[in-house]
């Protein structure tokens, strides 16, 4: 009679197989102390059925093992399957003095592997548990016969008994199966399979949620695609499809030159308005509007740096000229407000001790920032260098948590251009500010437009070259002849 | 580095917090952290420095200023006059709003 309970354990794939060995073991000492067992006849209440599936082929059972239980007045299974039990994989094996291993020529440092590709046909002999039968020096194959061995059998074996032992006690009890009764163990058990199940199954779920918030996405991406190349820019998508930046990357770009547009109205209205001399309420609003919309660009770019810090951080999104002057990922705010100063005058006294004040504080707080991104870029780069080939998947691993940190100092800086931006208004009045925003934009546009001369005076090899990054400037110079073609004089 | 007796994390980090003027916690790997040390540093500010990496109860004050902050980094932090200031985002808001300074020179960390 078997042991249904091999079955009914409801293990998934997730426990590891060395537990799935020992539980299902434990499961077969359980069945126990139903008195059946000393009385079937060939197998160790179900054991050998056990055995079978556990023990690899190849591994046979001796009739002695078979005939072992019956013998027993305690169950005891082989020592194949013994061995395989992670329990005896501890302690008790580094216990054994190796010499007297090692003296039969044997590698000892696997045990499960030498379980498992011998043929331990010295096993216990029913009658004595601890007589064993000395085999010759010549057998290279029999580690279970040592002394240290049996007696660790031994210990296993009255483990096992005790095991038995509470399982009879709770037998005793009156149940009439060992099933309605199980253990502690088995109850943790089948509640760890329960709650695996159930933690794969929010995975999936979880999964296909992503997958379907992909698909809309890139339907969405397919949507504005299409709308950008009806109105005449080339970026982003182009460039993905050229398949040298990453989707978040390509996504960002998209959503910069639309911010771009943006921001083309924005000034034109404010110039507009300036010279509308409109009160400085109406004016304040415009302003207002034009700190948003740098608001805006700044929590696009906290989202894209999730997916592509690198993008960011290198400038890669910005014209090659505009990147020259990259600090962390955008402007150097202190370089801003030092060209502000000479543009903005007549100032107040009061006027121009804050904007140099802010200016001070500017370049204290990029200071401190350079300082600690050198210092992962040193950290980063003795990861990379040291350590002997055999650890590169570690440091491989150390070296792209460290990568990640690039993000904190994206944002940091982001943050930085940002506080700045918002504090302008609180030093200048609003025409002043209105200004403020003109002298940048222009700045900025000024250097876009310096880009594309600069590409358009290259060679014109340079523009049908292989290079992926020319192709992708040219393509940003179109945007910016485009934008050009609206372009008007600040 | 004052390290207090058997007290609650919360209670420690408070009193730590309380016995210099400026006091940063910090990681000795962070590189975040070196950067807001080097920013008062530059400022010609010394503060207290706190490595919690090389405190034996420096988890239980990580774990607590996470809670502090209600955010998942526990370091940098920086007190002032035993008061929270918070992490790198509000320490360099507050010295571009220009509210740094004045609160450094309350504390007695920065003279004229």
């Amino acid at each position: 009679m078997e042991n249904h309970r091999v079955g009914e354990t409801g293990l998934t794939d997730s426990g590891p197989s060395s537990n799935y060995h020992h539980h299902a073991v434990l499961h077969g000492m359980n069945a126990p102390i139903s008195s059946n067992f000393i009385h079937q006849n060939g197998s160790a209440f179900g054991f050998g059925e056990l055995e079978e599936a556990i023990v690899p082929h190849g591994v046979e059972l001796t009739n002695d093992e078979a005939k072992a239980p019956a013998l027993f007045t305690r169950s005891r299974p082989s020592s194949a399957t013994l061995a395989m039990l992670p329990s005896n994989w501890s302690l008790r094996f580094q216990q054994t003095p190796r010499e007297s291993w090692n003296s039969r020529g044997e590698s000892t440092d696997s045990v499960s592997s030498s379980a498992v590709n011998t043929l331990p046909s010295n096993q216990l002999q029913p009658e004595s548990p601890i007589s064993q039968k000395e085999s010759s020096s010549a057998d290279h194959h029999q580690p279970f016969n040592h002394k240290p061995l049996q007696q660790q059998q031994l210990e296993m074996a009255s483990d096992i008994s005790s095991l038995n032992q509470s399982a009879a006690q709770e037998k005793g009890r009156g149940s009439s199966s060992s099933e309605k009764q199980p253990d502690a163990k088995t109850l943790r058990r089948l509640a760890q399979n329960r709650e695996a199940a159930r933690k794969s199954r929010l995975r999936k779920k979880a999964y296909v949620q992503q997958l379907e918030s992909s698909r809309i996405k890139l339907a969405q991406l397919e949507q504005d695609l299409q709308r950008t190349r009806s109105q005449g820019f080339f970026v982003g998508g182009c460039a993905a499809a050229f398949g040298n930046i990453s989707s978040g990357a390509a996504m960002f770009d998209m959503e910069y030159s639309r911010w771009l547009e943006d921001d083309h109205r924005h000034l034109s209205e404010l110039r507009t308005r300036l010279h509308a001399h409109l009160s400085d309420t109406d004016l304040q609003t415009i302003v207002d509007g034009y700190i948003s919309h740098y608001d805006k660009i700044f929590r696009l770019k906290e989202a894209a740096a999730k997916s592509d810090v690198l993008h960011l951080i290198t400038g890669m999104w910005m014209t090659p000229v505009e990147r020259c002057f990259v600090w962390i990922g955008d402007f150097r705010p202190s370089e801003l407000i030092k060209m502000l100063v000479s543009q903005l005058d007549p100032l107040t006294e009061h006027q121009v001790m804050g904007i140099c004040n802010l200016q001070h504080s500017s370049q204290q707080a990029e200071e401190a920032l350079t300082l600690g991104l050198e210092q992962l870029y040193h950290s980063l780069m003795d990861s990379i260098a040291s350590g002997p080939v055999i650890h590169e998947m570690q440091q491989m691993a150390v070296a792209l948590s460290k990568l990640a940190n690039l993000e904190g100092f994206l944002h940091q800086a982001d943050n930085l251009r940002q506080q700045i931006l918002h504090q302008l208004p609180r030093i200048l009045t609003v025409r002043q500010t209105a200004r403020c925003f003109l002298v940048i934009g222009g700045y900025n546009q000024r250097l876009r437009a310096l880009s594309s001369l600069w590409a358009s005076h290259g060679p014109p090899e340079v523009l049908i070259s292989d290079d992926q990054s020319c192709q992708t400037t040219d393509l940003q110079m179109v945007m910016v002849q485009q934008s050009q073609n609206h372009f008007s004089n600040f | 580095m004052g390290m207090g007796m058997g007290s609650d994390p919360m209670e420690r980090l408070v009193k730590l917090a309380s016995e210099s003027a400026v006091v940063i916690f910090s990681v000795s790997s962070c590189c975040m952290c070196h950067a807001v040390k080097r920013l008062f540093c530059g400022m010609g500010v010394n503060p207290a420095v706190y490595e919690l990496d090389q405190d034996p109860r420096g988890k239980e004050l990580e774990r607590a200023l996470m809670r502090l902050l209600g955010n998942s980094q526990a370091v940098p932090v920086v007190f002032i006059g035993g008061k929270l200031i918070g992490s790198m985002d509000r320490v360099m808001a507050s010295h571009i709003n220009g509210t740094l300074v004045p609160l450094l020179k309350e504390a007695g960390a920065l003279w004229l």
